[in-house]
C-alpha cells in the first residue's frame, strides 16, 4: 500500500515536474502553452512506449524478456510477473497430483471404469482393461452396454439400481465370475467398479455341494438309526432304566432328521437365484390350514388368531410358500409361552402384499436382529436346544421370500413379543375376483 | 475416422435415432451370445432344463429383430440417410438378420442337446464339440466387438477365422463318420452330433457375415465373395490405417 502510494506520488510529482519544466521552456521560447503541450505530448510518448513494451513482453512472454522499466511501470511489470509464476506453480502442482491420482488408480487390484451420464467410457484404468478387454486407443466414448453385452449386465445398468452389485459369468460354463458395483456420483455419471470373483464364486459352489451332498449322504444311515430307535423304544420287554436314554435318543433321532430335511430344503433353495414364476395360492385356505395344524400342537399357546384383511390371492410357489409361513408360525410357537397369544394377518395394499405372525413371546434382543437369519444362529444357545429347532428355519424364510422378490421384516422388542412380516412385490398380488372366477 | 460421422448430425433426433438402433443390435448380440454359450453347455454337461431354455427362449432374438427392423425402416423413411449413415442402417438391416439366423441355430442346438442328454455321453464327452463351441464363441463375440467399435481391422482377423472354425468342422465330420463305421448303434447319436455342429459351423459363417458388414460400414466396400487376401490389398492402405 505504502509503496503503491510512494510510486503513485512519484509518477504525479514528474507530471508536475514536467509541466513546470515545459512552462519554463515555453517562457524563454515565447510561447508558454506550446511548451506545456510539448512537454505533456512527450511525457504521453513515454508512457505509450512503456504501454507498448508491457503489451509486446504479454504477448511474447515465452520468448521476450520482461522491458526494462522503473517506476510504477516497473512495479506493474514485477507484479505481473508474480502473477504469471504463481499461475504456473499451481498447474503444476495440479498436474502433479492428477499423475498420482492416475498412478493410484492405475496400480488398484480392482477395475475402475468411469462412465457419463449416456453409459459412454470416459476413462478406465489397466485393471479394468485386463479384466474386459477393453483398449486404451479405440474404446474411450464407446457405451460399456456396447461391449459388455450380457443381458444380466444390460439390465443391471437400465434398472439403474445398483444396490447390491451384480456378478456375472461372461461365458457361460466358464469359471470366470466378474462382480460389478456401480457407484453414481454427479449428474448422471458413475463409476463402475469390477472385481475378479472367480475364486469367491468357486469356494461358495464348493460350499453349496458339500452341504447338499453331506446332508444327502446323511440322510440314509439316520434313517436306519432312527427306525431302530422306534421299534426299541416300543418294544414292551425293554429295560425299564433302558427306557429313558433310547427315548431321548429317539427324540434327538427326530430332531437330527428335521436339521438334514432343513439343510436339503435350504440347498435346493440356492441351488438358483431364478424368481419362481408360480401360480396364485390362496392364502385364506393356507392360513386356515396352518391355524389347524399349530392347533394340535401339544405346546401351543392358548390364543392363536388369524385375521384376513385382504381376499387377493399370492402368486407363488405354493410349496415354498407353505413351507416359510409355517417356519414362522412354528417360531411363534415355539417361543410363546402357554397363556400367550399368536396373531396371522394378511393384507394388500400399494407397496405389495404382507404377511405377519405376531408373537407374545419374551421379544428378542435388538443386537440379535440383523444376524438372526443365518444359518445356526442362536439367541441362546441354550434354550434353543431345549425347544428342538434346527436353527434354520428363518434361513429357509428368508431365501423363499428372495426366490419371490419379496423380502423379511423382522420387529422385536425385549419383553413385548416380536413381528414377522413378510413383504411381497406388488406384481405378485392377484386380485380377489380373479382367483375365484378361475377357481 | 467414419465413427465420428455418428455424432455430427445437424439433427440431434437423428443422431438419437441411429445411436440407439445400434444399441439394440448390441444388446440382442449380447443375448445371442448368450444363447449360443448356454446352449454348447447344455450339450456338453448334459442338462437337458437349459436346452429347453435356450428353445424356448428363442421367440426372444426374433421379437428383437422384428422391431429392430420396423425402426431402421422408420428412420429410412423419415430420415432419408446418406453415405457413411445409409451403410450404417443396411449394415445393421443385414447383421440383425444373421443375427437371428444365430438364434434359430442355437435353438436348433439347445432341442438336440436336450434330446440328448437322456441318453449315454460318448466317452469324450463331446470334447470336439466344445472346442468347436468356444472357438465360435469367440467369433461371435470378437465380431460383435468390431461391430460396437467400428474396427474393420479387428473384423477382417475375425473373418479370417472362419477357415479355423471350417476345418474343425471337417475333421469332427470325418472322426463321426469313422464311430458310425466302428459302432453303428451310435449312428442315431453321431447323426444329432452333426447337426450340432452344422449349426455350429452356420454360426461361424454369420459371424462372418457381420464381419463383413463392418468393414462395408467403415470403409464402404463390400468384399462378399471375395477372398480375404484379396480383400486386404483392395483395402489397401486404408485398411491399415484405419
Amino acid at each position: 500500500m505504502n509503496s503503491s502510494f510512494e510510486s503513485w506520488a512519484y509518477v504525479f510529482g514528474r507530471l508536475v515536474a514536467v509541466g513546470l519544466a515545459g512552462l519554463l521552456l515555453g517562457y524563454m521560447a515565447g510561447s508558454v502553452w506550446a511548451g506545456v503541450c510539448f512537454a505533456y505530448a512527450a511525457a504521453l510518448g513515454f508512457h505509450l512506449r512503456q504501454l507498448y513494451l508491457l503489451d509486446y513482453w504479454l504477448r511474447h512472454r515465452s520468448i521476450a524478456d520482461p522491458p526494462d522499466s522503473g517506476g510504477l511501470w516497473g512495479d506493474i511489470i514485477a507484479q505481473v510477473g508474480r502473477l504469471h509464476r504463481r499461475k504456473k506453480f499451481h498447474k503444476q502442482r495440479i498436474i502433479r497430483m492428477f499423475r498420482e491420482l492416475r498412478r493410484a488408480t492405475a496400480s488398484m487390484s480392482d477395475g475402475v471404469i468411469a462412465l457419463n451420464a449416456g453409459n459412454e467410457i470416459l476413462w478406465f484404468n489397466r485393471r479394468a482393461s485386463e479384466l474386459l478387454g477393453l483398449r486404451r486407443k479405440t474404446d474411450f466414448g464407446i457405451r460399456i452396454d456396447n461391449l459388455i453385452r450380457h443381458p444380466d449386465f444390460l439390465r443391471y445398468l437400465s434398472t439403474r439400481q445398483f444396490g447390491s452389485g451384480l456378478s456375472i459369468h461372461p461365458k457361460v460354463g466358464d469359471p470366470t465370475c466378474l462382480e460389478f458395483q456401480a457407484v453414481p456420483y454427479g449428474a448422471g455419471q458413475m463409476f463402475l467398479l469390477v472385481r475378479d470373483a472367480t475364486r469367491q464364486s468357486q469356494l461358495e459352489t464348493m460350499r453349496k455341494d458339500f452341504v447338499a451332498n453331506a446332508s444327502h449322504e446323511l440322510r440314509s444311515p439316520l434313517t436306519v438309526i432312527a427306525g431302530y430307535l422306534e421299534t426299541l423304544a416300543d418294544d414292551p420287554g425293554l429295560d425299564a432304566g433302558l427306557r429313558p436314554p433310547i427315548e431321548e435318543m429317539r427324540r434327538q433321532a427326530e430332531r437330527m432328521t428335521g436339521i438334514v430335511a432343513d439343510l436339503l430344503e435350504l440347498s435346493r433353495l440356492e441351488a438358483t437365484d431364478e424368481e419362481v414364476a408360480g401360480e396364485p395360492v390362496d392364502i385364506e385356505a393356507l392360513l386356515t390350514q396352518l391355524r389347524k395344524d399349530a392347533a394340535s400342537r401339544r405346546d401351543r399357546p392358548s390364543d392363536i388368531r388369524v385375521e384376513l384383511a385382504s381376499t387377493d390371492a399370492l402368486r407363488a410357489d405354493p410349496g415354498l410358500v407353505h413351507s416359510a409361513f409355517w417356519n414362522l408360525v412354528d417360531n411363534a410357537i415355539k417361543y410363546t409361552p402357554a397363556g400367550g397369544r399368536i396373531a396371522l394377518k394378511w393384507w394388500t395394499d400399494a407397496a405389495g402384499a404382507h404377511l405377519s405372525v405376531s408373537d407374545s413371546g419374551p421379544g428378542i434382543p435388538a443386537e440379535h436382529l440383523p444376524r438372526l437369519t443365518e444359518r445356526f444362529y442362536r439367541v441362546d444357545p441354550g434354550r434353543a436346544r431345549a425347544t428342538g429347532g434346527s436353527g434354520l428355519g428363518l434361513a429357509i424364510v428368508r431365501h423363499v421370500l428372495q426366490r419371490h422378490g419379496g423380502e423379511l421384516e423382522i420387529r422385536s422388542a425385549e419383553g413385548r413379543g416380536s413381528v414377522f412380516t413378510c413383504h411381497f412385490p406388488v406384481a405378485r398380488v392377484v386380485p380377489g375376483s380373479a382367483v375365484r372366477a378361475t377357481a | 475416422m467414419e465413427k465420428s460421422d455418428l455424432s455430427h448430425h445437424i439433427s440431434r433426433r437423428f443422431n438419437e435415432d441411429l445411436e440407439r438402433v445400434r444399441n439394440k443390435v448390441l444388446s440382442m448380440g449380447g443375448f445371442v451370445e448368450q444363447q449360443l454359450s448356454k446352449a454348447v453347455i447344455a450339450l456338453v454337461e448334459g442338462d437337458s432344463v437349459m436346452g429347453e431354455a435356450v428353445a424356448r427362449d428363442d421367440y426372444q432374438v426374433n421379437n428383437m429383430e422384428v422391431s429392430i427392423d420396423e425402426e431402421c425402416s422408420r428412420i429410412l423413411a423419415t430420415r432419408a440417410p446418406a453415405a457413411g449413415d445409409l451403410r450404417v442402417i443396411v449394415a445393421i438391416i443385414k447383421a440383425i438378420t444373421d443375427l437371428e439366423r444365430m438364434g434359430d441355430e442355437c435353438e436348433k442346438i439347445g432341442n438336440i442337446a436336450s434330446r440328448l442328454a437322456a441318453q449315454e455321453r460318448p466317452a469324450d464327452k463331446y470334447r470336439e464339440v466344445k472346442h468347436l463351441g468356444r472357438v465360435v464363441q469367440d467369433m461371435v463375440h470378437d465380431a460383435l466387438d468390431a461391430f460396437a467399435r467400428m474396427d474393420a481391422d479387428a473384423a477382417l482377423r475375425v473373418a479370417r477365422q472362419d477357415r479355423l472354425v471350417d476345418e474343425e468342422y471337417e475333421s469332427i465330420q470325418r472322426q463321426s463318420i469313422t464311430f458310425m463305421m466302428e459302432d453303428p448303434r451310435t449312428i442315431r447319436r453321431a447323426i444329432d452330433v452333426m447337426w450340432i455342429v452344422r449349426a455350429l459351423e452356420r454360426i461361424g459363417d454369420h459371424a462372418k457375415n457381420i464381419c463383413e458388414y463392418v468393414i462395408y460400414m467403415v470403409h464402404g466396400k463390400d468384399i462378399r465373395h471375395i477372398r480375404l487376401e484379396d480383400v486386404e490389398s483392395a483395402l489397401g492402405n486404408r485398411g491399415s490405417a484405419g
